[in-house]
């Protein structure tokens, strides 16, 4: 049984089969992979049924994971899942979907605007590896964009306008967009912006792509409004249908990205249907940008 | 005067009329028409004064003051009445607005899709901004129309939304930019109004979709929870097939009905071209929902 990687677009997400994750991978298997991760940005696995350990296991082949820690404002008593682990669930710790009014739900539905993972940490992800455990049959789609092809598509001028430009970025931006403003001094300490170059270069193919998020509040040395509404107007371009890819789940399907090539975003489900969904995160293991002294 | 459609059933330009003259009643007719049959209407060289404009609008019904206007003194108003909507780049001394101004960054707010007025009670009618001073890079009027936007709803959807109210306020929009800065006094200016979400139009019956992004949320619902339901609504309402693009040429005159479209401005370079466009405002006419009585203590 070899590897195979189908192209489902042109050059962005790329659909494998011809392995089992579940069991440990040899080097050139996980070379392989990564390869496939840097010609693509996106691979889809089918009929993946993993345990946590073993979902954490594949994802090393990639690189240490990142820690759950400091993206949520989930507390770690009320924590579903171990803190390697990424709940991206609509559950709490028994299992029970979220009431309609809970902060914890409330704080996810961010995950619906356009963004890429931990752009949020000074140091973001490299690869975000969700796994389809229990999946809705409406709605629930996993939505992504590959931001080489929207860098490519931008006239000259733009290019230039923006090469150098550097946005902050935080979770208290994303979720202000939604009205959650609601935070505590501890949740605005762990939220307190970071800086990120809005044009990043992938350490391995040497492509630019535009590196937006929800996350982004601003950009350095512009007005707040001025530079929201022109961030705004990059991230229409960016997420047109042409840049753009639908992941309609099936349980047990293994999804793996790029952050530092791609935005992603979830759409609207039936929230009282049970929805389990876990990622595993890979540290970047660079900043994007120099930061400001804490 | 006929009509030729730039976009069958959504916009229409007029020609064979001159609306710096007083209209006739069947004039005045044939452009209602127009309007409640296309929902934005452009009308090429018509050079207007700034009474001419207001003339050729109380055609249409009373002129609603800008809010800006409402909450500026008149030493920081470039043009005089507050019925006259400066929609400009330019200072109360017709000099270009510095990068940080503050009307500038309130005005960015403009590029958000909305529907004018949507902020107040009785929302508004027509707008009718005329061209003096165009740039030449940018700076376009999209339009979208909310009634071809709603027909293309799944059933679902519809029954869902068939008896939503949101509440509208300029500090939404605003604070969607991150600008919550209005001076003194303006406070009750921002108060939330309610809207019904579908509403009817008075004259042919059509269902639209009363989107803007002055929406902050949905009366029952979360927060958040209405404004991801609000971004999905806007996302799905301002499509190609549903939009049209105004470039702007000297002396335009383009009227658009706030019921059934929402619009947006584009970027330009506002800190080096003038762009200079003056707004009248055809006020609304009754509620579209029930409102809240105003606090005694406020």
């Amino acid at each position: 049984m070899s590897i195979t990687i189908n192209d489902l677009t042109l050059g962005f997400v790329g659909d494998v089969s011809g392995i089992d994750i579940t069991r440990p991978l040899s080097a050139d298997e996980a070379a392989t992979l990564e390869a496939g991760m840097d010609r693509y940005a996106v691979l889809i696995y089918h009929d993946q049924p993993l345990t946590d350990d073993q979902q954490k296991a594949f994802s090393r082949n990639f690189g240490p994971l990142e820690l759950a820690a400091g993206g949520t404002v989930t507390k770690t008593a009320e924590r579903r899942l171990d803190g390697e682990m990424q709940d991206v669930s609509n559950l709490d710790a028994n299992q029970q979907p979220l009431a309609r009014d809970d902060r914890r739900r409330l704080f996810n539905l961010g995950n619906q605007l356009w963004h890429s993972d931990s752009s949020f940490r000074a140091v973001p992800a490299k690869f975000s590896i969700l796994s389809g455990r229990i999946v809705v049959d409406a709605g629930g789609n996993t939505e992504f964009a590959d931001m080489r092809a929207a860098y490519d598509a931008l006239d000259a001028g733009t290019k230039a306008d923006i090469e150098d430009l550097v946005c902050e970025h935080s979770l208290i931006y994303s979720r202000g967009t939604l009205g959650f403003t609601e935070l505590s001094d501890a949740e605005k300490q762990m939220f307190k912006p970071v800086r990120q170059r809005l044009v990043r270069v992938h350490p391995v193919t040497g492509r630019k792509s535009l590196y937006l998020s929800s996350h982004a509040g601003t950009i350095i040395g512009w007005p707040m409004p001025e530079a929201r509404a022109f961030l705004r107007d990059l991230n229409e371009h960016a997420v047109q249908p042409r840049f753009t890819y639908a992941h309609k789940w099936k349980q047990h399907d293994l999804v793996m990205w790029d952050n530092r090539t791609t935005m992603h975003r979830v759409r609207r489900f039936d929230e009282t249907k049970i929805r389990d969904m876990r990622r595993t995160t890979v540290a970047g293991d660079r900043v994007t940008v120099e930061q400001m002294a804490a | 005067m006929q009509i030729s459609a730039l976009n069958p059933g959504f916009v229409g330009e007029v020609y064979g009329i001159d609306i710096s003259a007083p209209l006739s009643l069947d004039q005045v007719a044939a452009i209602e028409a127009g309007m409640d049959q296309y929902g934005v209407l452009v009308f090429r060289d018509q050079k207007l004064t700034d009474e001419q404009q207001c003339e050729y609008s109380r055609n249409f019904g009373e002129l609603e003051a800008t809010l800006i206007g409402q909450m500026s003194k008149p030493s920081e108003r470039r043009l005089g009445p507050v019925e006259m909507g400066d929609i400009s780049n330019l200072g109360p001394d017709g000099k270009l607005r510095g990068r940080d101004d503050n009307r500038r960054m309130y005005a960015l707010g403009n590029r958000l899709w909305h529907a004018d007025a949507s902020f107040r009670a009785t929302g508004a009618i027509y707008s009718l901004p005329s061209a003096r001073v165009v740039p030449g890079f940018g700076g376009n009027t999209e339009f979208a129309d909310m009634r071809a936007a709603y027909d293309a709803l799944d059933t679902a959807t519809k029954a869902l939304i068939e008896d939503l109210v949101t509440e509208h306020s300029i500090a939404f929009s605003r604070a969607e930019l991150g600008f919550d800065d209005y001076g003194e006094g303006n406070a009750d200016k921002i108060r939330p109004v309610r809207h019904s979400l579908v509403r009817t139009h008075p004259v042919t019956r059509r269902k639209s979709l009363y989107l803007s992004a002055h929406i902050g949320t949905i009366l029952g619902w979360p927060m958040p929870e209405a404004r991801a339901f609000i971004r999905d609504l806007t996302e799905h309402a301002t499509q190609p097939q549903f939009r049209h693009a105004h470039q702007w040429r000297v002396n335009d005159l383009v009227m658009w009905d706030n019921r059934t479209t929402m619009h947006r401005a584009r970027r330009y370079r506002d800190l080096e071209e003038v762009r200079d466009l003056r707004r009248t405002t055809i006020r609304g006419i009754g509620l579209t929902a029930a409102q809240v009585p105003a606090m005694a203590a406020e």
